[in-house]
């Protein structure tokens, strides 16, 4: 099977939650999709109330996930989603992370930067008493010495048929706003590349997922759905601030 | 086998319609693949709900999961003690941790007995 790779510009918090939606509700394939944030962003996670970031500094953008989990400050990173058939992953939604986190694991081994899973740990809570993502690595994380390396969240819808978005966060360099999370710059030795880590995350999600990677694009529709959902969705305080 | 007193979707939803009220809820099956539920919103009485649409939604392990009703109708009353106590979906998904009752207007035609959906189980397993 095909696994579709889109690798977008970094963009606007609201226009990459809304292609992912987009990605989730109609690719027809398989598709994981690399971006990053212009400008920076702080991402909540689908429950998460906005009052508790009341704090940001003034004109940080903020935009709220379709995914679950804790928020995110998206600065210097590689971001990638994954709209797939449910029926493509364990069913078990903790066996799917430990899938797609082991692809993660050997794909950062292969630039030089050394990670665990975590076996144990405390158990993994979506609303934690921290609001921040990374603040404490739970069972499946994957960590450094220097803490928490990669978010993930998902959601999973089943009608029409059942489907899974898979978000996965590996920061570069420590946001200033988020001093407490791990970062690949903390480890990775002088000939790590941006483009090189890309490269084979592709290759190590996919066969991870038994597929064959391939570059594509991104169809008229999903890019109109997803500027359809930027407006009225993932651009629009009444949703951002809806809890 | 499960209950057959009830109906179930796809989707894992039950309902249990008795003099045209439904009671509506998650099955076993639903809740072991979630696994540490952490967080549920439901409808609000008097809201309306549509068969094979979203009547609330469940995060567990930063997935948030849709649920679907095997019911049209208008919500009579809600399970409140249920968000506060997430637990009892794994002790009494069938009983104790039913989540709404909908005063029925229509029925999803998609619905299976309870033979059918331990079969349709078995097969997602695998």
């Amino acid at each position: 099977m095909r696994l579709r790779v889109l690798v977008d510009q970094p963009a606007e918090a609201a226009w990459n939650m809304a292609i992912d939606e987009a990605l989730l509700q109609l690719a027809a394939m398989p598709t994981l999709r690399l971006y990053g944030w212009r400008p920076h962003a702080v991402s909540l996670g689908y429950f998460q109330a906005a009052t508790d970031f009341a704090d940001l500094p003034a004109g940080t953008p903020l935009v709220r996930r379709l995914t679950g989990g804790g928020a995110i400050c998206h600065g210097d990173e590689v971001t990638f989603s994954l709209a797939l058939d449910a029926a493509v992953l364990p069913p078990a939604i903790a066996d799917s992370y430990a899938l797609l986190h082991d692809a993660v694991l050997v794909a950062l081994r292969d630039v030089g930067v050394i990670a665990t899973r975590l076996q144990d740990g405390h158990p993994q809570t979506a609303r934690p008493a921290e609001r921040w993502c990374f603040t404490v690595p739970g069972q499946g994380d994957l960590v450094t010495p220097t803490g928490k390396l990669l978010g993930s969240a998902q959601r999973r819808i089943r009608a029409p048929t059942p489907r899974v978005l898979h978000h996965g966060s590996l920061v570069l360099h420590r946001p200033a706003l988020t001093p407490f999370v791990a970062a690949i710059a903390d480890t990775a030795p002088t000939t790590f590349s941006r483009q090189a880590l890309l490269a084979t995350l592709i290759d190590h999600l996919a066969a991870a997922l038994a597929m064959t990677p391939e570059t594509g694009e991104r169809t008229a529709a999903e890019s109109a759905l997803a500027a359809q959902l930027q407006q009225e969705r993932y651009g629009n305080p009444a949703f951002t601030f809806s809890r | 086998m499960r209950p057959n007193d009830r109906k179930y979707l796809k989707s894992h939803e039950w309902c249990k319609v008795e003099n045209g009220i439904a009671t509506l809820g998650i099955t076993d099956f639903a809740v072991s693949h979630l696994s540490d539920l952490v967080f549920l919103d439901l409808p609000a009485k008097g809201a309306s709900v549509t068969a094979g649409e979203s009547f609330g939604e469940i995060e567990s392990v930063k997935a948030v999961s849709d649920l679907y009703s095997p019911v049209s109708g208008e919500v009579v009353e809600i399970n409140k003690d249920l968000p506060d106590n997430l637990e009892w979906l794994g002790s009494d998904p069938f009983a104790k941790a039913w989540m709404v009752k909908v005063k029925v207007t229509a029925t999803s035609g998609d619905l299976l007995d309870a033979a059918a959906y331990d079969a349709h189980c078995a097969a997602e397993s695998h």
